[in-house]
């Protein structure tokens, strides 16, 4: 029967500007009082890591990669998504090395594996786009090694 | 021909109970051994197509959710719009049985009781185990039939009731007269769904559980 395409579900959508405020509150309250609990900062980089805004990606993957090393029960979500953070960004090396973490532990996992196809997916698309500037940058690229080249040999 | 039917559903349940194995029975007609299957992280999602008896094209957007406590903020967050809900037990646990209420309380928050609410179906999977059954089957229908639910016994791993389990809550939701509504208000959160509304309300209410229970 018919499969569906690679989908990351918390990829595609992300939460309203009251839903994230929800979880930035509560995180900052606990934030406040000193101890952040692993489940309000997990939350809420989920919340920030969903979020179309690349500040708000960034810090959703620096929170993560805390909770990563703090928490080794819960390295598997921060793996994934990790890798859908960095994926989102388009940091696809960044994304793929932390998918096939992952992948190396859980081989069969669906949602990784589905993240990987997506993740392939993006790295040939910029793969396209860097194809058409590598026309455009060629003679920029040739005027620059040139000058390398100079400099080098005349040292 | 008419364009299909977009139907929303959700299935939620304890952790364990098999249901991403029920989905990917149901979509692919597969099966991972115990091993080999992982614990959903968040939320996974798949489309899949359906004729109905009747013809009816139908196509499912189904939300499989972990059934991890901890992942109850990320999960809430999804019931916005589901026109269907299953609800998943296991049959060789009971503990898993006993849960349901607590699930059930979950779905009325978000979606709104029996009737204005999603329509659901019971399942009780993993008949295959019937040596280590600690749930009967007359059980299972008695709760079933408290909650408005539809109940179908089932096993992902022999394929027996999976196929019913969808069908029959989708024919239900057709039924109902879901059918008229286009896919942007299913997807679209605020229409139809009473309990799509209070979304934040509930996600705030979850958010504090979430943070005492750590």
């Amino acid at each position: 029967m018919s499969t569906d395409l690679p989908y990351a579900a918390d990829a595609e959508v992300s939460l309203s500007y009251d839903e994230l405020e929800v979880l930035k509150l509560q995180y900052e309250k606990e934030l406040a009082q000193v101890h952040v609990t692993v489940q309000t900062k997990f939350n809420y980089a989920w919340g920030l890591v969903k979020s179309p805004m690349r500040d708000h990606q960034v810090e959703g993957v620096r929170l993560l990669q805390d909770l990563y090393r703090a928490e080794p029960t819960r390295r598997r979500e921060c793996l994934y998504y990790l890798a859908l953070g960095h994926y989102k960004m388009g940091n696809f090396e960044e994304a793929r090395r932390f998918n096939g973490l992952l992948l190396e532990k859980e081989p069969t996992n669906m949602q990784a594996l589905s993240l990987a196809q997506l993740i392939e997916k993006g790295v040939a698309r910029e793969g396209y786009i860097g194809m058409a500037l590598v026309g455009g940058a060629a003679a920029v690229g040739t005027i620059l090694l040139a000058g390398l080249i100079r400099r080098a040999t005349r040292k | 021909m008419p364009p299909p039917t977009n139907v929303k559903l959700l299935l939620i349940g304890n952790s364990s109970v098999g249901k991403s194995s029920l989905l990917l029975r149901f979509s692919d007609e597969t099966w991972l051994p115990e091993d080999e299957a992982s614990a959903t992280i968040g939320v996974d999602f798949r489309v899949h197509r359906l004729t109905l008896r009747n013809g009816k094209q139908v196509k499912l957007s189904i939300w499989d959710t972990a059934g991890q406590e901890r992942f109850r903020t990320i999960t809430a967050s999804y019931y916005r719009g589901a026109q269907g809900v299953v609800l998943v037990y296991d049959v060789s646990s009971r503990e898993s049985f006993e849960a349901l209420p607590r699930w059930v309380g979950e779905m009325e928050t978000y979606l709104g009781t029996v009737t204005e609410g999603p329509v659901r179906v019971v399942v009780g999977n993993k008949v295959d185990k019937e040596f280590s059954r600690e749930v009967s089957t007359a059980e299972g229908r008695v709760f079933a039939e408290r909650i408005g639910s539809l109940f179908v016994e089932a096993s992902a791993k022999t394929s027996i009731g999976v196929n019913e389990a969808f069908t029959e809550v989708v024919e239900r939701i057709i039924e109902r007269g879901v059918s008229g509504s286009p896919p942007q208000r299913t997807d679209g959160g605020q229409g139809g769904v009473p309990g799509g509304v209070q979304l934040v309300g509930g996600t705030s209410q979850e958010q504090e559980a979430g943070g005492c229970a750590c």
